[in-house]
């Protein structure tokens, strides 16, 4: 029996800033036994223009996942935004049937047995983006995978509260959303944990550039923090 | 008349001042926390949470697509009760109507409970010109009136205000030296307002709800003083926006049972007060006139269109203390009467979108607001919605949308996008120099293109 194939979005962030982070996303889906086609046509979801009102422009832009992706096929993301951009409103905006997509962490959590690991005495906090958290509802996967791999994952208080990205957010309202980051941070070094690992590069470029700019600690994808340790 | 329209820079400029300001910061932490988890708590002790939500979802939406018909139902009720109905467009003939009501029962002292809609109207200020004092009879209220401040939140009014604070001001109006002891505080707040509610010639409340089938106003507080002011002066005027009408009684009951869990997790407020018109014959207590003022103020704009479900919205104050920017920027920065969540989407919507431009930019869209909303009102859609009305009615700058679609177009081939982010790569020693990149580079680090994109090696 052939392996099961899968499509790997790498999303523009990953793409672009983390090409590190989708190649660990890359990895854990061929150690759980798929085969992972990277469609080269892909570019991004579009969501940046959607999310600040510019519809026209995040058509154009959402029309190359359209172009790039078969819905034969499941596609796994490794971006809890991007995944509710493509399941939640990609298929309204281009007026298209709904894809099958999955959120990296909810892949494996639902699909794989064995995981290495990788953060045997290790303790990290994980960071719920909003978008995993309210849109797509996927809070225990990311964490249960952690823990698989070895890791004592402590609570954030108020795991509730967005770290302050929010894409344009993040400029329009930048004294603002600093201040989320550094609220997050603190929160992160109150519960003693070496890393503070997220599933999203929205919060992962946000929090890590604040997180660089303090001194804080460091800030991990979740791939690479199941691929290769938290401290990678 | 309040101004609630808002220059753009302006909730930047209010953000910055409150994140300096420790005190405020830790305030508005500590209130925001607990009436959060209060109400957590309150919900997950009612069975059926998200059925009841439903329900009081759906008598809203109830009230507000048939509002005429509710309308003429109250009217018809209420005055066949002795009592007076008068249907304002603007705040300026809202606040006129009020004078008026003064000016012919010759009224000096008005006593007034908490209501969001005269805040929105400026009705104080409008007394005062008038030649009539209000005086606020809600505690928070009342601190702020001494203070000459605006609400900071539409619950918690004086969130941000110390017992220090209070108690200078409280030394001030006294005479003599008011402790911060809590109990000392209460006894003076008792002492000062007591007169008040005797001596007022009118009372001014709001209503938070009004029954369309009995011609009935719910008044819903904790600190009793809506009963007082309704109650002791020989006229009561309430006021209340027009989208607050709801068909029958019954419709009360999922309501009443979610306001206050909502706001501040009671299981019912301390007082909640229905009024069917002014002092019958035989009857000991009440106003001899009862007015109902309702307030248009921009909200028939909604009705019929993709914003009607913000009419729904029941002042609860929950998405407020939810929201991550809230909690960071304190009520101002929204403007001087509603903040929060509720206010970036409601405020553009009554002023009209190209005066409150930066209020739907003011949300990092999280949607802990929807999830916190009794009435599910899609707050964050909302405000997603109103960020497409701006670009789509040009109300965004013409460097934005060049840019938008500068690089819509750049990414929207493949071949493109690896030609642009190549380019990008070389140009990016200065991407922290300018634009967004600059404004990036203030507080954080600037992300690094990386050397090979994901695509590259794959």
């Amino acid at each position: 029996m052939s392996a099961q194939r899968v499509q790997l979005f790498a999303t523009c962030l990953g793409d672009l800033l983390f090409p590190e982070a989708v190649a660990d996303a890359d990895l854990l889906l061929r150690e759980a036994g798929f085969e992972v086609e990277f469609p080269h046509r892909q570019v991004c979801c579009g969501q940046p223009a959607f999310n600040s009102g510019h519809r026209k422009a995040a058509r154009r832009v959402a029309r190359t996942f359209a172009r790039a992706f078969s819905r034969s096929l499941p596609v796994v993301v490794p971006s809890g935004s991007c995944t509710t951009m493509v399941a939640h409103y990609l298929p309204e905006l281009l007026g298209v049937e709904p894809y099958e997509v999955w959120e990296l962490s909810a892949f494996l959590d639902a699909r794989s047995s064995e995981l290495p690991r990788r953060n045997e005495g290790r303790t990290v906090a994980y960071h719920d983006s909003c978008h995993m958290l309210r849109e797509l509802r996927i809070t225990t996967p990311p964490r249960r995978l952690l823990e698989r791999s070895g890791a004592e994952v402590v609570m954030l208080p108020r795991p509730d509260l967005c770290c302050g990205f929010g894409g344009t957010f993040s400029v329009r309202q930048p004294e603002v959303s600093v201040a989320m980051a550094d609220d997050k941070l603190a929160a992160a070094q109150a519960v003693k944990a070496e890393a503070l690992v997220t599933a999203d590069p929205g919060c992962l470029m946000h929090l890590r550039g604040r997180s660089e700019r303090t001194g804080g600690l460091p800030i991990v994808h979740l791939a690479t923090a199941l691929a290769r340790g938290a401290s990678a | 008349m309040t101004e609630l329209a808002q220059p753009p820079a302006r909730f930047r400029e209010v953000a910055r001042a409150k994140l300096a300001d420790a005190r405020v910061q830790a305030a508005v932490d500590v209130s925001t926390a607990r009436l959060r988890s209060h109400r957590l708590d309150a919900w997950g002790a009612l069975e059926g949470i998200e059925e009841l939500r439903q329900r009081a979802h759906d008598v809203r939406m109830r009230g507000v697509r048939d509002l005429d018909r509710y309308l003429a139902e109250f009217t018809a009720a209420l005055e066949a009760r002795g009592g007076h109905v008068k249907v304002c467009a603007t705040a300026e003939e809202a606040c006129a109507y009020v004078v008026e009501v003064c000016r012919r029962r010759g009224a000096t002292l008005l006593a007034k409970s908490k209501s969001m809609a005269t805040e929105e109207i400026g009705l104080n200020a409008a007394l005062e010109a008038a030649g009539v004092r209000p005086v606020e009879t809600d505690l928070g209220e009342y601190i702020l009136q001494l203070a000459g401040g605006h609400p900071a939140h539409i619950v918690a009014p004086a969130l941000e205000k110390t017992k220090e604070d209070v108690a200078a001001l409280f030394t001030e109006v006294e005479g003599h030296p008011v402790p911060t002891d809590l109990e000392e505080l209460t006894q003076s707040a008792r002492r000062q307002l007591r007169k008040v509610f005797l001596e007022a010639d009118v009372g001014v409340t709001g209503a938070n709800f009004a029954v369309a089938q009995t011609g009935t106003i719910v008044t819903v507080t904790n600190e009793g003083n809506a009963r007082l002011v309704s109650s002791l002066p020989k006229v009561h005027i309430a006021i209340t926006g027009i989208e607050r009408l709801v068909p029958e009684l019954a419709d009360l009951a999922p309501l009443l049972k979610l306001l206050a869990r909502s706001g501040t997790g009671q299981p019912l407020s301390s007082y909640t007060q229905l009024i069917t018109g002014p002092r019958r014959e035989g009857e000991e207590d009440g106003p001899e006139e009862l007015h109902v003022v309702f307030l248009e103020n921009g909200r028939r704009n909604l009705l019929g269109t993709k914003y009607e479900e913000m009419l729904a919205c029941i002042r609860c104050g929950a998405c407020l203390n939810v929201c991550p920017v809230y909690r960071k920027t304190a009520g101002e920065a929204y403007g001087p009467v509603y903040s929060g969540p509720m206010g970036a989407v409601l405020v553009p919507l009554l002023v009209g979108l190209g005066q409150a431009r930066s209020l739907p930019h003011a949300s990092s869209l999280c949607g802990a607001c929807a999830e916190a909303c009794p009435v599910k009102i899609p707050l964050h859609e909302l405000l997603l919605e109103l960020r497409r009305d701006l670009v789509e009615r040009r109300l965004v700058s013409r460097r934005e949308r060049l840019a938008m679609t500068l690089w819509s177009l750049a990414w929207s081939r493949a071949l493109s996008y690896r030609l642009t982010t190549w380019a990008a790569r070389l140009g990016q020693p200065l991407a922290g120099r300018w634009g967004p990149g600059r404004t990036w580079a203030e507080g954080r680090a600037v992300p690094r293109l990386a050397r090979r994109r994901f695509r590259d090696w794959r």
